[in-house]
């Protein structure tokens, strides 16, 4: 249990994910009120990882649900097993004869498989997909529904009845209640827009990439090595990369990709060659790298008359830099 | 405090946020967990169990700046300013005060102070906040249409809070304290701080007013912004619309991608394979272990795209061609053709370039066609029918944009009944309203006949629905 939203902040950091206190309040009122959470948010700005991390740091199993087209009930609540029901049918052929013994009519021994259809249809046959078991689960569960936005309309409404009482309905078995109350959160990249009923049940948390200081933490928590000016030069690099009008907007994992590459690199400065040579670390389409290059010369260019301009500090750092790279070669 | 966040819930709806009932609810359930005293976790609170829409949230925002801060803020910080201006004269501020109270204990009963007054002396904010929202509620503030009112509400609200008796009493009690034996100098340096204090609290009742009067505009300027876009006719955008309208262009073309892929694979289900499945359970001895389904074929629409690039239609056709593009990136089997008189294809010039200069491009002929020349229905449906009749099968749905106005040229209907005969649907966008189809040179009454669906399409709501007939 989370005590507070402070709380929340810390054993979260302690998991090493950084968040911001709204990302704190809404995980905090989801615990408190015990309401799904509806995640949005481009892609790669840890909507997932966020899950997993409150799982964890709650001391809760995860129980994912990965969402796509053609999702059915079968894939996310259950399913008779049916091959299991055969095999049992065709080992237990004799004590099937057997009960039918002695039935005068087709109407009475029908009558006698239908009092014994229970057994075929009980929970020994049922699989449990990931809905049913974090409902049936004994243990208090984190259940994650990824990318719902990939799943189709149909499931949409299924899921509504999950998600306002936690329970569902099997027609041969009855109505399954939650034996306890799991935190549910549901990650949508916003393909498609979600139901009214389905965002009216969730409270709704809108990740959107982070501004420049937590950027440098989440950097400095999850790639400690790097230096505390590269990291700064490159957040705000990738800051300025997203401002501009791209195909596919650079997210938090690709700067820690970047901020790797260029540690695997010994890269001790962001100059504009280095930069061009990782840039395909970040950007995934062609015609964006070429029009990030673009800007990003212009951006350079200035960044480096800036910092001659700024003065004796500034014009020691590349007076250090060729020699490092003498090291190097 | 329970009102006031009622009131916000139906700002939000005012503004075009929709907010239920139980979502209002959840709000106050929310803030029943949370301390309302920090202002972030407030507004995340009413954020995240309010505003469910991506795009909702920087009107959100707006209206939260709008509603909610700076009020407790000014407040403090005029407040804050009088006392600085104290300090600037070397006056301790927190012993003036304590002389004060003490004084006013001494005297206890003979001085009668208003709420107001007493709020003053103690500095108590979230008292003054109070009184400040009743007496503006009294004045009717909510009502405030334009700049001209805000010194008539304020004033009103000043009047109703008792701004004149509470300084006449303060006033009163400096005299008594003076007369009790308080030096003449602290007696003036207290007159002063409380009229500065007085002078702040007028300056925060006109910001209030002020804000008021914003969230009052706020409500009707974004309505009317977003209910200009989606119905403004494509041949009167600004620039800014223009760029704003091309988002809601792509999500429009993301949404027919979704539906179809939906619609794909629900088509994929079939039903139970007999043959197959007692063929391959053969090893069962015949009993059905493994359950085959039969496939059904998948529909995958194919779409032709012929859009008029005249200048008649430049600006309507700028969004056409968005929309292709668009639906370039969504589909593949998709190939668009441009006309004027000539007619050319651009499907590689969508799909080499980016989306602007592919526009730019394609109204100017994209080098496959000349665009100076006047519009030629029935030439651009001949050269189709004789250069590109094989782009179209039973299972292509043809769609055609543009004004049908042919300069008195052979409309050639006979070439859109060949490719209607072959084609799966010919749908027809016409920027013109139905009425004008067929007067002056407009030929439309003639192509009519060969058109499985032609509607009027002038602006972003019609293009919505017409897509939504065409996929559903």
């Amino acid at each position: 249990m989370f005590e507070s939203v402070d709380r929340v902040i810390s054993d979260l950091e302690k998991q090493g994910y950084v968040c911001d206190k709204r990302i704190a309040t809404v995980v905090f009122l989801a615990q408190q009120l015990g309401k799904p959470v509806l995640i949005e948010g481009p892609a790669g700005v840890g909507k997932t990882e966020l899950a997993k991390v409150v799982a964890t740091a709650l001391d809760r199993e995860l129980i994912r649900l990965q969402c796509y087209e053609g999702l059915d009930e079968a894939k996310a609540l259950y399913e008779w097993e049916y091959s299991k029901q055969l095999l049992y049918t065709q080992l237990l052929k004799d004590q099937v004869s057997a009960t039918m013994e002695g039935a005068q009519s087709l109407t009475e021994a029908a009558q006698r498989v239908a009092d014994e259809d229970s057994v075929f249809f009980s929970e020994r046959f049922v699989v449990p997909r990931p809905l049913m078991q974090a409902i049936t689960s004994d243990n208090p569960v984190l259940l994650l529904i990824d990318e719902v936005d990939k799943s189709d309309p149909e499931f949409e409404a299924f899921l509504l009845e999950v998600l306002s009482d936690f329970q569902v309905t099997v027609p041969e078995l009855g109505t399954i209640k939650a034996k306890q109350t799991p935190i549910v959160m549901l990650t949508s990249n916003d393909a498609r827009e979600m139901s009214d009923a389905l965002k009216r049940r969730c409270l709704h948390l809108w990740i959107d990439y982070p501004s420049q200081e937590l950027e440098i933490k989440i950097l400095d928590q999850k790639v400690p090595e790097i230096d505390k000016r590269l990291a700064q030069d490159l957040v705000s690099l990738m800051h300025s990369i997203r401002e501009l009008d791209l195909k596919k907007v650079p997210s938090i994992s690709e700067t820690l990709d970047w901020a790797r590459s260029l540690l695997a690199l010994n890269a001790s400065d962001l100059d504009e060659s280095m930069v061009t040579d990782t840039l395909n670390v970040i950007l995934k389409y062609e015609g964006d790298i070429n029009k990030a290059q673009k800007e990003l010369s212009k951006l350079l260019q200035q960044k480096a008359a800036e910092a001659a301009a700024a003065g004796p500090q500034a014009v020691e750092a590349p007076a250090e830099a060729p020699k490092k790279k003498g090291v190097l070669h | 405090m329970q009102e006031k966040v009622v009131e916000f819930t139906n700002l939000l709806r005012k503004s075009g946020i929709r907010v239920s009932v139980a979502e209002g609810i959840n709000a106050f359930e929310a803030l029943d967990e949370l301390s309302i005293d920090d202002r972030e976790l407030f507004k995340d609170a009413l954020r995240s169990t309010m505003v469910k829409r991506g795009d909702e949230i920087p009107a959100f925002d707006q209206l939260f700046d709008l509603y909610w801060s700076g009020f407790y803020d000014s407040l403090r910080d005029a407040f804050g300013e009088a006392n600085a201006q104290m300090a600037a004269m070397d006056i301790d501020i927190d012993e003036l005060m304590k002389a004060l109270a003490e004084a006013i204990e001494q005297m206890d009963g003979d001085v009668d102070l208003s709420e107001l007054a007493q709020a003053l002396l103690t500095q108590d904010l979230s008292a003054l906040e109070n009184m400040i929202r009743d007496a503006a509620d009294q004045a009717g503030t909510g009502n405030i249409e334009n700049m001209l009112q805000v010194g008539f509400f304020s004033r009103r609200t000043t009047e109703g809070m008792g701004m004149e008796g509470a300084g006449q009493e303060l006033e009163q009690l400096i005299q008594q304290l003076e007369e009790g034996g308080m030096s003449p100098e602290d007696a003036q340096a207290l007159r002063d701080m409380l009229g500065a204090m007085q002078e702040g609290l007028r300056k925060v009742v006109r910001n209030f007013t002020e804000r008021e009067l914003q969230t009052q505009n706020h409500d009707y300027m974004e309505k009317f912004r977003r209910e200009m876009l989606t119905e403004k006719s494509f041949y009167h955008l600004t620039e800014e619309e223009i760029a704003r309208m091309r988002e809601v262009v792509h999500r429009l073309a993301q949404r027919i991608k979704n539906i179809l892929s939906i619609r794909r694979k629900r088509q994929k289900r079939g039903k139970l394979d007999i043959h197959s499945t007692l063929r391959r359970n053969m090893a069962m001895g015949g009993v059905p272990f493994n359950v085959i389904y039969k496939h059904r074929r998948k529909d995958r629409p194919k779409l032709v795209i012929l859009c008029d690039v005249s200048s008649s239609v430049a600006n309507v056709s700028r969004f056409m061609l968005q929309f292709m593009y668009s639906l370039q990136e969504a589909f593949n089997r998709i190939r668009c053709f441009v006309f004027v008189s000539d007619l050319g294809e651009v499907t590689p010039l969508f799909k080499d370039a980016d989306v602007n200069s592919a526009i730019e491009n394609a109204l100017d002929g994209g080098d496959v066609i000349n665009v100076y020349t006047r519009s030629n229905f029935g030439l651009a449906f001949h050269i189709f029918w004789r250069d590109y009749l094989a782009a179209i099968d039973k299972k292509t749905t043809v769609l055609i944009l543009g004004d049908a106005r042919n300069n008195y040229n052979d409309d050639k209907a006979w070439c859109l009944r060949e490719i209607h005969n072959k084609a799966k649907n010919v749908v027809w966008l016409n920027p013109e309203s139905p009425s004008a189809w067929g007067f002056g040179d407009s030929v439309m009454n003639r192509y009519l006949p060969y058109t499985d669906i032609a509607e009027e399409c002038r602006n972003l709501r019609q293009l919505a629905k017409v897509v939504d007939s065409i996929v559903l």
